[in-house]
């Protein structure tokens, strides 16, 4: 493969192709083709040096250094400034006000929080039918002696089943939605960038935001039923 | 009886039931309003602030953007060659350093400087305090005049008519530059400049006089106003016709760049969330208009056996959808703006953004777009209890649920 530094081909190299890799995923470049070739650092100089420049030979644009101890990279950063004027030392780590994805990862949060309260109110409604349905029953119940608190207790029972369920199901359309998304945006940005992953501590989150929420709206909706008489239950 | 009027008796007799429904279609059609704004309002707002320079071509030496660091040689030629072309209004040459501020008790503080030919690139800035620079054309006595961005005079107490010391960073040479004093001659709000970052801005002779590193006539960037009616693709092709070695993009070929690059995430959340969203709200006011007629079958083939047609009957449940969805849907707009500025203000905290871009942009399409949407999801959540109600055998119905 020929490969020149000036877009009028000259100054040409040849190179032999030793192998194929595939880039390290990078979620700030994902959108771009990136076109890259990787050599040894004398062929790049070799290929790229401007040859009126006699330091060029000498040039590199950035250099890796790994601390015996990290705590010397203050000193370091210090002494670097004062022997080499117009040279800076940047940790490689990006400080966190410096991220981009610390502040998606709070706009997704934003994001849940709304679905969230969206589907509590949704399923206060569907409570309240459910709730209103079995008024006669819970009428009939208290006529034989079950007290509120038994059927209180039964109704945060059933809420907790059915929130431990729907959670287990809306996990599992997750790792569904997971491999989708996962394979379209894979495939339409020729990457190995994983988009969306469900972890286990995802998985937990949405559990212990759902099941109490489950109880409660289940509880909230039995009580406008269970407050009252027994004979306003069973319409008498 | 219409079928409106039974719809609207049915929520209004289930009231608690009815604005829950209705709180939770405003909540999700906010999210839904939003995600619809967000489509398109990081676009809108990224051309708004392009088109607000006055320029609508760029001229930069590499293909790519954003690409602004690759010099430009002899750039005061191509300047005067750009305007004699006959689709060429106006050219400005732009410079971008990086230098450092020295205060008074030696404390330093990087800065961007920008240098430019002309002063007040329209809106490049707006000035808040003071005086604009002076024009390229227009002799000056100032060898040094600055408009400095307004967090650096906040952060640094600076007011016009201050002297600050300036020194160039020479990037990638193992020499420090001489500093440079400069009169502070106004405060300015920098169109592109981030909440993080220091920019100063100067002329063009200044900034090369005080940047001894690089060749005095070379430019990072050209900025070229096009004829109204030559138009700014006409200009750019213009442009790569006299000078194919440069690369020039119209305003509009920048924005369907970062339309198709840039902006390719937000724009999938956008699509994803808004077609979640939109299946959330039929499955939720689907279901709840199946547990609600389930509840009422019997008072359904009551009102049957009274006479009510069963297309009236039929036709009380879409009303009855409307009603929940339309009430739910009128309550979002204003959710949504309000949910709109605030994750507005948390996504503009991203580093290095300019602050006068938004990620929601209100447009009346959204709004339109919107009211469709949840239109026919209320028209096609209503369509199993529509065939519920519509098949229910009135004697067997009314025996189950009443009799029994």
């Amino acid at each position: 493969m020929t490969f020149a530094s000036d877009p009028n081909g000259m100054r040409a190299a040849r190179f032999r192709i030793a192998g194929i890799y595939e880039p390290t995923p990078d979620p700030m470049r994902f959108t771009a083709a990136r076109m890259e070739a990787r050599m040894h650092l004398p062929d790049v100089i070799a290929l790229t040096a401007d040859p009126r420049d006699p330091a060029a030979a000498e040039a590199v644009d950035a250099i890796n250094i790994r601390f015996v101890d990290p705590a010397d990279r203050a000193a370091f950063q210090s002494d670097l400034r004062a022997r080499a004027p117009g040279l800076a030392a940047t940790p490689t780590a990006r400080a966190p006000e410096h991220d981009p994805f610390a502040v998606l990862d709070r706009f997704h949060v934003a994001i849940s929080v709304v679905t969230v309260l969206g589907g509590t109110a949704f399923l206060l409604a569907l409570m309240i039918i459910r709730a209103e349905e079995r008024r006669e029953m819970i009428g009939l119940l208290r006529l034989i002696g079950i007290s509120r608190r038994s059927l209180l207790a039964a109704v945060l029972l059933e809420g907790f089943f059915i929130a431990v369920i729907g959670a287990i199901v809306g996990i599992a359309i997750a790792l569904a939605g997971e491999r989708m998304v996962n394979m379209i945006f894979q495939r339409r940005y020729d990457t190995a960038l994983v988009f969306v992953r469900v972890t286990p501590s995802v998985a937990l989150r949405s559990v212990a935001v759902a099941v109490p929420l489950g109880i409660a709206a289940g509880a909230a909706a039995s009580w406008s039923v269970l407050r009252r008489g027994i004979l306003s239950l069973i319409h008498r | 009886m219409t079928s409106f009027a039974l719809a609207w008796r049915t929520a209004a007799c289930y009231r608690m039931r009815s604005l829950l429904a209705m709180a939770g279609v405003a909540i999700i059609g906010a999210l839904l309003f939003d995600m619809l704004l967000l489509s398109r309002g990081l676009v809108e707002s990224f051309a708004d602030l392009l088109n607000s320079s006055g320029f609508d071509v760029r001229v930069v030496a590499q293909e790519g953007l954003p690409v602004l660091r690759a010099p430009i040689g002899e750039a005061g030629r191509l300047a005067s060659d750009l305007r004699r072309l006959p689709e060429v209004d106006d050219v400005t040459l732009v410079r971008i350093e990086q230098a450092v501020l020295t205060g008074a008790t030696g404390e330093t503080t990087r800065v961007s400087i920008i240098g430019s030919t002309r002063s007040s690139v329209r809106s490049a800035w707006t000035l808040l305090k003071g005086s604009d620079l002076p024009d390229a054309a227009t002799p000056s006595a100032d060898p040094c005049p600055l408009i400095v961005g307004r967090h650096l005079a906040e952060a640094r107490a600076i007011a016009p008519g201050a002297t600050l010391t300036i020194r160039i960073s020479a990037t990638r040479q193992p020499t420090a530059l001489p500093a440079v004093a400069c009169r502070v001659l106004g405060i300015g709000d920098f169109a592109f400049g981030n909440a993080t970052e220091f920019a100063v801005a100067t002329t063009m002779s200044a900034l090369a006089a005080a940047d001894t590193m690089r060749p005095g006539d070379e430019a990072d960037l050209v900025l070229v106003r096009s004829r109204s009616q030559a138009g700014g693709r006409a200009a750019a092709r213009a442009i790569a016709r006299v000078r194919p070695d440069l690369h020039a993009y119209s305003n509009e070929e920048i924005v369907a760049e970062f339309n198709q690059n840039g902006f390719a995430y937000f724009r999938q959340v956008s699509i994803v969330l808004s077609s979640v969203t939109l299946v959330f709200t039929f499955l939720l006011v689907g279901t709840l208009l199946t547990v609600s007629t389930n509840q009422r079958l019997g008072q359904i083939a009551a009102l049957r056996a009274l006479g009510i047609g069963r297309l009236r009957i039929a036709a009380m449940l879409p009303w009855e959808s409307t009603v929940l969805v339309g009430a739910g849907a009128l309550l979002a707009l204003p959710l949504g703006g309000l949910l709109a500025w605030r994750l507005d203000r948390l996504l503009r905290e991203m580093p290095g953004l300019p602050e006068r871009l938004h990620f929601f942009v209100f447009n009346s399409g959204a709004v339109v777009e919107h009211a469709l949407l949840l239109a026919a999801t209320a028209v096609v959540a209503a369509g199993y209890p529509i065939w519920l109600a519509s098949r229910l055998p009135i004697a067997d119905t009314l025996r189950r649920e009443v009799v029994g």
